[in-house]
């Protein structure tokens, strides 16, 4: 990456001046990371080092977009903002880890807060520890940048134990509209237990379209599968009838043919 | 009878303390597995040990508008509309934005941590494990910093003059140990940040259906973050440590500040608490090979998860 493509992702000059700082191998570098200790360690004996704590951030201003009363619709200029905004905070936090010469990052959250102050500003973060393989290997992705993982320390190194790699963590996002009833349907359906047919449809349509969403990504990653999915309901400051439908993962390639792992022991623990 | 002077430790903390080195008596914060962790590792705990401070803080530096906030930055003056209008804390001389109150509250946690160590030491302890700093806010400018934590001794010959400090647990102390990381000691890191609203705030806001970055807050908070990392880096260097775990996630809050007539500033506050680490042996060591297991524990899952949002 040149400075100008840094300068254009848009990490400021103190945050490029702590990474020069941290190069590994330079006198008096350390590492800092918010993996828990288990993390660290079982992160060290997957054969990875961590350089530092990478974030990104980005301040978002959702525009405003109301949909039809009696309508099930997709909020697409929301979708795209929260999609936009998120994918902001990641290149961010990427370039980061790109310029401390990482080959991934585990352990990534993204978190978004509705800021009191300013109308419908929200900040989006993500952060992540940036490692490198002790043995150089090719662990970045097709397109040359560090793997992103939001795989816990645990996850990622049972993961590497039995065979993948992470590629890049691969979100889909919906932004979705459920009609009110109307007052003559709300009505006939009082005193009976009854599907209303339109509000299964509208949220099987929101979660389908952020679940292929994700989808697409991965298939652009050219990823076996995708790990770790979680599909969240995210209320956010719409009101009841409009929610975020959001769908994140991360996609993992083979590293070998087989994927066998050690037989687990049972264990019976001695807390609660 | 004379009130304390502030030097040492106050006197009911003394006769606590001289009480606890005569009895054999020996008290902990530990929990059985933290107890059972720190055993494994050739420590035993000592006792529960305390530092605590009220700091007034009456002065918080330069109050006014972020546009003038600069003063002591280098370039700041005659800047032009060229100069950055993020002022950090830590980005120029000790009266730069809002230095004097982050001195303050670093002052709060440093005397609160000197103190608890002063009392391990009068316990003859090596370290202080599963330490927990609060901060209270008492109202009218008062704050109170507290550390809490187990003073633990070493089982072996050799003892320290210096004791370590950790926020980490016993269990997660033990596990570092048996892998050759020795916690070092508890470092923050903390900054605070000023910006003037100006057209790079106030322009993306006005387009009120658009979907845009407010670049001007992206650069307060990634600044303010930025410094508080560099706070925590620089301190962990210091201290001679080679990594920092993080305690907690990297914290923020952003307030609106009426800076001079119909006219608002932002002011964001970044804080990071760690526990600096240092690798005992010379080679370089890998972990324990873990063991796979399956826990016979009932209630669904639990790997903890890290949750995106």
């Amino acid at each position: 990456m040149t400075d100008q493509e840094r300068e254009a992702v848009g990490i400021p000059e103190d945050a490029m001046r702590r990474l020069a700082e941290m190069r590994p191998g330079s006198p008096g570098a350390l590492f800092t990371s918010d993996l828990s200790v288990n993390e660290f360690l079982l992160v060290r004996e997957a054969g990875f080092r961590p350089l530092g704590l990478v974030l990104g951030s980005s301040i978002y201003h959702v525009g405003l977009q109301i949909g039809r009363w009696s309508q099930n619709m997709e909020l697409d200029k929301l979708s795209q903002a929260m999609y936009h905004a998120r994918e902001l905070a990641m290149t961010r936090m990427e370039a980061e880890a790109d310029a401390l010469g990482a080959d991934g990052i585990v352990g990534v959250r993204l978190e978004i807060e509705f800021k009191e102050f300013g109308n419908d500003l929200a900040e989006f973060v993500a952060v992540g520890t940036a490692v490198k393989a002790d043995e150089a290997g090719s662990w970045r992705n097709d397109e040359g940048k560090p793997f992103t993982s939001d795989l816990s320390g645990q996850d990622f190194w049972t993961l590497v134990q039995a065979g993948y790699a992470p590629l890049g963590m691969v979100m889909g996002s919906c932004v979705y509209h459920i009609a009110h009833q109307r007052g003559f349907a709300a009505l006939s359906n009082v005193g009976r237990n009854v599907e209303i047919p339109q509000f299964t449809e509208a949220l099987y349509d929101a979660r389908e379209l952020a679940m292929s969403r994700m989808q697409a990504e991965a298939e652009q990653l050219h990823a076996e599968g995708i790990v770790g999915v979680q599909l969240l309901s995210l209320a956010h400051r719409w009101g009841g009838h409009t929610t975020e439908f959001f769908a994140i993962g991360t996609a993992v390639r083979p590293l070998r043919a087989d994927h066998t792992i050690a037989t687990p022991q049972l264990v019976l623990p001695l807390t609660d | 009878m004379t009130p304390w002077d502030g030097t040492g430790l106050p006197p009911a903390a003394q006769a606590r303390v001289d009480r606890a080195r005569s009895s054999g008596v020996r008290s902990s914060l530990l929990s059985v597995p933290g107890h059972v962790g720190i055993e494994s590792c050739g420590f035993e705990p000592v006792g529960e040990v305390m530092g605590c401070i009220v700091e007034y803080i009456g002065f918080q530096g330069y109050g006014g508008c972020g546009w003038y906030g600069a003063y002591g930055a280098p370039g700041a003056w005659g800047g032009g509309y060229a100069a950055p209008p993020t002022v950090t804390s830590g980005s120029g001389s000790g009266w730069a934005g809002f230095a004097p109150y982050v001195n303050a509250l670093y002052h709060g946690w440093d005397t609160a941590l000197h103190r608890m160590l002063t009392e391990a030491r009068a316990l003859g302890a090596d370290g202080v494990v599963g330490v927990s700093l609060t901060e209270q806010h008492l109202g009218t400018g008062n704050r109170e910093f507290v550390a809490l934590g187990t003073a633990v001794r070493s089982t072996g010959a050799t003892h320290v003059s210096r004791p370590f400090t950790t926020t980490l647990a016993g269990q997660d102390v033990a596990k570092l140990v048996h892998s050759g990381w020795m916690p070092a000691a508890i470092i923050v890191g903390i900054s605070v940040a000023i910006r003037h609203d100006d057209y790079r705030t106030f322009a993306a806001q006005r387009a009120w259906a658009a979907n845009v970055e407010v670049d001007g807050y992206t650069e307060l908070v990634t600044a303010v973050r930025a410094d508080a990392r560099r706070q925590l880096e620089r301190r962990t260097a210091h201290s001679g440590a080679e990594g920092a775990i993080l305690d907690s996630p990297v914290r923020l809050s952003v307030h609106e500040l009426e800076a001079g007539e119909s006219h608002r500033d932002h002011v964001a506050e970044s804080s990071v608490l760690a526990s600096a680490i240092v690798r005992f042996h010379r080679a370089e060591t890998l972990p324990p090979t873990p063991t796979m297991v399956l826990s016979l524990r009932g209630g669904g899952a639990t790997i903890r998860r890290r949750t995106a949002r």
